[in-house]
């Protein structure tokens, strides 16, 4: 199952679905890393809302995807985590500290178009 | 109580099996939607770290009644190479990441009941089980 | 409104030992303390024939007496309920003086004090109940021993020792019926679910009172989240000024409340951090790390408002100093 990566102006948006397996997230951190290079995009909100269990590896995968859009000059922003999830993620201790986190599309939009979040625009 | 689920744990993609299983057991108790997510939760873990470093291993599911109350049992086991500090890597830094990075206690503050059994070279047995509330 | 139902009937003297623990040790020590010994066993038996005698007597002159106040008559206002109270109160008079004083005896004490303190009868009619009982029994041991006076009184004392072993149990089983009530009350208030209010727009204000223990933490963190994704919140104060203790476990059921929030693009403020229970968290170490804290929920409300990009004014001329 691929994820879907839409462009929103400078904004790369990618949506996790719930049954995406190691290698899918793998595809879709390879795919978005290409797109925030081919369209100079200067946020990529990640959308997880239908994911329905967060557990150490997709946090880690998250977190690697969070890295590596930021070494390319953009922010990334993680929207959609459903509180059973984000209860679940505290209690194995998967803070995602250091990421930007958002409750859905709308405010992680709004997050990037904050001063000091959103990447200056080239 | 019967209603065994077997699933077998090769590659990443059985953990999805083993957690779809879960749910589609765990159905039939009263469990709210937040505690279904917590036991597939747990299960991914377990699971994945068979994936990691025992490359085989299985996830046994049973629905189990102790006094009146039901729950649902979860065995993962592997013969993998086990760990060597039990202890160790069931220390828990509250807010941080498990020691060992295997997620042990973690998946023990998701679940009611939790017991592990391991050794070097002799393989790992984590048993948890969830009951109704 | 009394209620003369099966409590009469109920078996709360066992539950009550139980709860209370009354053992050998401790009736064995609780007979030391009055001084009741052997001796004095002794003499309530040697009176037993004499109590057999005046039982009926003594029992029906003392329920004319409870019968002729209006406070207590309505207690026994059911002619069952009476007759079956006076049944059980002669043979509670009688076993006064059986001489066998064993755990069985406190238990069966006990359990006659439970049903009368679920009938609702005030422990002040019911220690009067003695003080009837007493001074009856000194007349007719008067009367009965007058050629020998000072054996009157020696039996006397004895009773008087017995008496107070069974007050004692009967004060305490009121006690324990309070202590249960009160239990059952602070359970009640564990129940209650807490509060989350919208307070304005993408602002929560979660009040919490009581003490926090995990399963009630757990409930907290998940209704607050799913609070926060209702209510779009973007700030939430929790005020713990209610809180009755801050050790390191609720500190950190906090710690992970918060950062289960910020996952959902929540920030939460800690309001309500009394100068006390800061001295407690310095002294055990707990350190909030990046949590924003204040003292109290008007900071806390004020420090989210201006996060939140409100500003509150106050205009000059209010409606109510118009009149």
């Amino acid at each position: 199952m691929r994820a879907s990566i839409l462009k929103l102006g400078n904004v790369l948006i990618a949506s996790v679905q719930g049954s995406m397996s190691d290698a899918d997230l793998a595809q879709m951190r390879d795919e978005l890393v290409l797109d925030v290079r081919r369209y100079r995009a200067t946020g990529v909100i990640v959308d997880v809302t239908l994911l329905d269990v967060m557990d150490s590896f997709a946090a880690r995968t998250l977190r690697g995807i969070a890295q590596m859009i930021k070494l390319l000059g953009a922010t990334a922003v993680i929207v959609g985590i459903q509180p059973e999830v984000a209860f679940s993620m505290v209690q194995l201790g998967l803070t995602l500290e250091g990421i930007n986190t958002a409750l859905d599309l709308e405010e992680g939009l709004a997050l990037l178009k904050v001063p000091g979040i959103g990447a200056h625009e080239r | 109580m019967n209603g065994e689920v077997i699933v077998p744990i090769r590659v990443d993609a059985d953990v999805l099996v083993a957690r779809q299983k879960a749910r589609e057991l765990a159905k039939s108790l009263k469990f709210s939607s937040s505690e279904l997510t917590l036991i597939a939760t747990a299960i991914s873990e377990v699971a994945r770290n068979i994936v990691t470093y025992a490359k085989e291993g299985e996830i046994v599911l049973h629905l189990v009644s102790k006094g009146g109350r039901r729950g649902i049992r979860v065995v993962a086991h592997d013969d993998g190479p086990g760990i060597a500090d039990v202890a160790r890597a069931m220390e828990d830094g509250f807010s941080t990441s498990s020691s060992l990075g295997l997620g042990l206690p973690g998946s023990k503050r998701l679940m009611d009941d939790f017991d592990i059994v391991s050794a070097l070279g002799k393989g790992t047995t984590v048993t948890m089980t969830k009951w109704e509330r | 409104m009394v209620q003369h139902d099966n409590a009469v009937e109920r078996n709360d003297g066992e539950n009550f030992q139980e709860h209370n623990e009354i053992s050998e040790q401790e009736l064995a020590h609780r007979k030391q303390f009055l001084e009741l010994g052997d001796e004095d066993i002794a003499r309530l038996s040697g009176i037993n024939d004499l109590a057999r005698r005046y039982a009926a007597d003594v029992i029906d002159d003392f329920y004319r007496h409870l019968m002729s106040f209006e406070d207590t008559r309505s207690f026994f206002s059911d002619p069952q309920v009476l007759q079956r109270v006076k049944n059980m109160q002669k043979e509670y008079f009688l076993r006064l003086t059986e001489g066998n004083y064993d755990l069985g005896y406190v238990q069966d004490r006990l359990r006659i004090g439970a049903i009368h303190e679920r009938i609702r009868l005030p422990i002040k009619s019911y220690l009067g109940m003695y003080n009837f009982y007493l001074r009856a029994v000194a007349t007719r041991l008067s009367e009965a021993f007058h050629a020998k006076p000072a054996e009157a009184w020696s039996s006397f004392l004895s009773l008087l020792k017995l008496t107070f072993l069974d007050m004692g149990l009967a004060i305490e089983t009121y006690i324990a019926s309070s202590e249960r009530t009160i239990r059952a009350q602070q359970e009640a208030i564990q129940e209650l679910p807490t509060p989350v209010l919208p307070f304005r727009e993408g602002l929560l204000i979660v009040p919490i009172i009581g003490i926090i223990d995990s399963q009630r933490a757990r409930q907290l963190t998940e209704q607050l989240l799913n609070s926060i994704r209702g209510n779009r919140a973007k700030m939430v104060v929790i005020d713990i000024t209610g809180v009755q203790s801050v050790d390191s476990r609720v500190a950190n059921h906090i710690v992970q409340t918060v950062e289960a929030a910020r996952l959902m693009g929540a920030r939460v403020i800690i309001a309500g951090i009394s100068p006390e229970v800061a001295q407690t968290m310095v002294t055990l170490g707990i350190d909030l790390g990046r949590i924003m804290t204040v003292g109290d929920l008007q900071s806390g409300i004020e420090r989210a408002e201006q996060l939140l990009g409100y500003v509150v004014t106050r205009s000059r001329s209010t409606e109510l100093a118009a009149g």
